[in-house]
């Protein structure tokens, strides 16, 4: 079933981001360079030929989500399971991951990089919305998680439907504070997460919510301290985004991905960043399929 | 447009906090400034070193500092704002608020306090010894004769002081208030297709509301030039 | 008139009202006043010269204590001028200044600056100040003037506004620091007229002023100062025929001939 998938992705996660975040396992470290494969540049067309032909790729991740995009101040590039999903596309192209030109997108700014050309490809945590399949294209998705809650250890909140009406912390502008809102409770926006995690410590919020990956990480970081409940009140499926001027990117894409969910090497991905703890590694989620 | 289509309620709610944190701090930063002004030029030795002193600091720290340091760090010294529950239909003014007017009542009051202090030095010195020699008290020459002429000589600078207060409003985005910014990075996320036009239309929101101040301010000019 | 001198006052001439004994001031290394004496009795008009720098706005400044003394005693009617605060206001609501640059309040009327001091300070009624300021504005000539504000009004006309406007606290005694000397030489005449007027009503004045022709018609004595001294003083006859010190005579030279 589908949300039984949904809940062992984020299980795996949460777990693997609070190995990572104690040990420094596969998630806060870099990554294993990935060989380009012996691929023939003539078997693409438009775009995809072009970055193929050219053996160089510019691809957008987040930088500051450890165990998906993170990339430490002493880092050379960064690392997670984005990061690894990405380097297979590349190696698809037939560019070795060392090739790859890595580029901080955040939040804001990933619609703009692809339009304007500034990266040919997204992996930054990045929900497919029908929204933004307006402006941008989307494959996938990848991965598919939803929105939690982080509490005080204490706490008796079991839901967010306890927490009608009272102040939950999450980053500002974020799909997560809209949801918040549409569930009843009062969205308040900070900068970044470790932001709102020291509010719900310091009491001046409840709970704080997002992406049940990023709130496990955290909730390791201050175990007996803070826990994660409820059911997921959200379902995010995070794809890859291209620019709309290169359509023929979909099918490449998913293509690639079908290929490395059958092959194992998406599973392994997910093993070196997210599952360094030993929890089984989900199913793969369904793939969208291209608009023609 | 889908975002004002759907969201133009949540877009005139977010100017709404944008613009009680602009009054509420505005009305207090001048209350504070005055006061501040007040010590930096008086009598008492301590009190002008004193004031000299804040200025000085918190005129040199980045507001978003002043914010992070009464969201993060005053909890940690047991100041809290959580008593503070105004609750106004789907409004709220709670702890967060107040964080967001305290910081910027404390920043934009030194800047207050300069404006002013730079009215009180174009006043002429006679005017004070003419008050004194009439037997007003150092009250009295302040509040009769030398600050109504600061007030008036610091329109000028008092008007872009209060500018600067409504833009710098939005520094509390991201300390949990949500007013007009964080109103908009919610609708750049979730309007993607109608980035450009969202900018566009929060600007204007700003606009106007700096366009109705300076109104007042330029309005206030020509009174008391004439007068 | 014979001399009047200031330790052997009569009783015609009033007791006296302000009295400076052994003044000195100094400005760091500039010696300012050196040992002022000097007696002014009820009634009576005095008139400052000297060369400039000669400490005469030093001087009138220091008897409503705008300026601090060094040492010595300055008593105004039988008390000693008191140091701070409120008791010092009050002294100063007791003594009229008026100065060579007008400084009338710029952002009050005319009327309001004339109410203001009776009003803050007196504690008198609004409509009590409204009447009485009413009443001086029309003795300098500028009833019709009073909503107006400084900047509207000529130099001659401010000045006889600051004029009402110590006049409306009733003091003891009023001081000029050179009240003319800004004036265009056709407004000098009805600032001086006024002064004029003032002094035969009996106001106690300290005029400090190069105008010869004032210390001539109202002055009862002359003091000449020089290098913060009083090199000399007389009566206006006396002076400025005979004057006694050959600084006196030399600056009486060099004015006379303009
Ligand atoms: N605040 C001050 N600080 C230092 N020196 C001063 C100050 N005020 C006046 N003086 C000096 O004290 C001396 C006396 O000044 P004062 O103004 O009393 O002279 P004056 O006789 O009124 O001259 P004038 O005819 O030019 O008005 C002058 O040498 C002047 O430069
Ligand atoms: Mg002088």
């Amino acid at each position: 079933m589908h949300l039984m998938k949904t809940k062992a992705v984020l299980a795996a996660c949460g777990l693997a981001l609070s190995m990572a975040a104690c040990g420094n396992a596969g998630g806060g470290g870099t990554g294993k360079d990935l060989a380009g494969k012996d691929v023939s540049c003539g078997d693409f067309t438009g775009r995809v030929a072009e970055i193929c032909k050219a053996g160089k790729v510019t691809i957008g991740v987040k930088f500051d989500q450890p165990g998906l995009g993170f990339k430490s101040a002493t880092a050379d590039e960064p690392a997670g399971f984005d990061v690894e999903v990405a380097k297979i596309l590349a190696a698809d192209l037939g560019i070795d991951s060392k090739d790859v030109k890595w580029v901080e997108t955040i939040s804001d700014n990933r619609e703009p990089f692809l339009e304007a050309g500034k990266v040919d490809l997204v992996l930054a945590s990045y929900s497919i919305t029908p929204e933004r399949r307006k402006v941008v294209g989307q494959a996938g998705p990848y991965m598919v998680t939803g929105q939690q809650l982080l509490v005080p250890a204490d706490s008796t909140v079991k839901d967010i439907s306890d927490l009608k009406g009272k102040e939950v912390c999450s980053v500002t502008g974020s799909t997560s504070i809209d949801k918040i809102n549409e569930k009843g409770a009062k969205g308040v926006g900070f900068e970044s997460y470790s932001e709102c995690v020291q509010k719900v410590l310091d009491g001046t919020v409840e709970a704080m919510s997002t992406d049940g990956t990023i709130l496990a990480g955290f909730a390791a970081q201050n175990e007996g301290q803070l826990k994660v409940v409820g059911d997921p009140f959200s379902e995010e499926r995070i794809g890859v985004g291209y620019s709309k001027k290169a359509p023929e990117m979909c099918t490449f894409i998913t293509d690639s991905l079908k290929k490395a969910f059958d092959d194992g090497t998406w599973a392994k991905a997910f093993e070196d960043t997210l599952g360094p703890s030993g929890v089984k590694t989900p199913d793969a989620p369904m793939l969208d399929a291209c608009q023609s | 447009m889908d975002f004002l289509t759907n969201g133009h309620n949540a877009y005139l709610e977010s100017f709404f906090y944008t613009l009680m944190l602009f009054l509420v701090s505005g009305v207090l930063s001048l209350v504070l400034g005055t006061i501040l002004v007040a010590c930096r030029v008086g009598p008492v030795a301590v009190l002008r070193v004193a004031g000299g002193w804040y200025v000085t600091i918190v005129r040199s720290t980045p507001l978003v500092v002043v914010f992070a340091l009464f969201q993060f760090a005053a909890p940690m010294l047991g100041i809290r704002f959580g008593w503070v529950q105004i609750h106004i239909g789907t409004v709220d003014f709670t702890s967060f608020f107040a964080v967001a007017v305290v910081a910027l009542t404390l920043y934009t009051s030194t800047f207050v306090c300069e404006a002013l202090r730079s009215g009180i030095n174009s006043v002429p010195l006679g005017q004070a010894e003419a008050a004194r020699a009439i037997g007003l008290t150092f009250g009295g020459t302040m509040s009769q004769v030398i600050l109504p002429q600061a007030f008036r000589a610091s329109v000028p600078p008092l008007a872009s002081v209060l500018i600067a207060l409504i833009k710098n409003t939005s520094v509390a985005y991201i300390f949990g208030v949500g007013e007009a910014v964080a109103q908009m990075r919610i609708m750049t996320n979730n309007y993607a297709s109608e980035r450009v036009p969202i900018f566009l239309t929060f600007a204007a929101g700003y606009i106007v509301i700096v366009f109705v101040v300076s109104f007042f301010a330029n309005h206030l000019e020509k009174h008391w030039r004439t007068a | 008139m014979t001399a009047i001198s200031s330790q052997a006052p009569t009783a015609a001439q009033g007791e006296p009202l302000v009295v400076l004994d052994h003044v000195e001031k100094w400005y760091g290394d500039l010696h300012v006043l050196q040992d002022i004496n000097l007696s002014i009795k009820r009634g009576e008009v005095v008139v400052v010269i000297g060369p400039s720098g000669s400490g005469k706005s030093t001087l009138c400044r220091t008897i409503n204590r705008l300026e601090t003394i060094g040492s010595g005693t300055i008593t105004l009617d039988g008390q000693a001028l008191p140091q701070e605060g409120k008791a010092l206001a009050g002294l100063r609501a007791e003594v009229g200044m008026v100065f060579q640059s007008f400084n009338l309040f710029a952002h009050k009327t005319i009327l309001e600056n004339v109410m203001l001091g009776p009003v803050k300070v007196r504690k008198s009624s609004k409509a009590d100040a409204e009447k009485r300021a009413t009443e001086l504005l029309d003795r300098v000539g500028l009833a019709k003037h009073a909503p107006k504000y400084p900047s509207q009004l000529s130099g001659g006309q401010q000045q006889r506004v600051a004029i009402a406007r110590a006049l409306a606290m009733e003091p003891k005694v009023m001081l000029f620091d050179e009240p003319t000397s800004a004036l265009d030489p056709e407004m000098i005449k009805e600032v001086l007229d006024v002064m004029v007027d003032l002094a035969k009503q009996g106001m106690t004045m300290v005029v400090v002023t190069h105008e010869m022709g004032f210390a001539r018609t109202a002055a009862d004595r002359v003091v000449f100062m020089a290098d913060g001294q009083i090199v000399e003083e007389g009566t206006p006859e006396e002076f400025f025929t005979h004057a006694k010190s050959e600084r006196a005579r030399d600056f009486l030279g060099h004015i006379l001939k303009h």
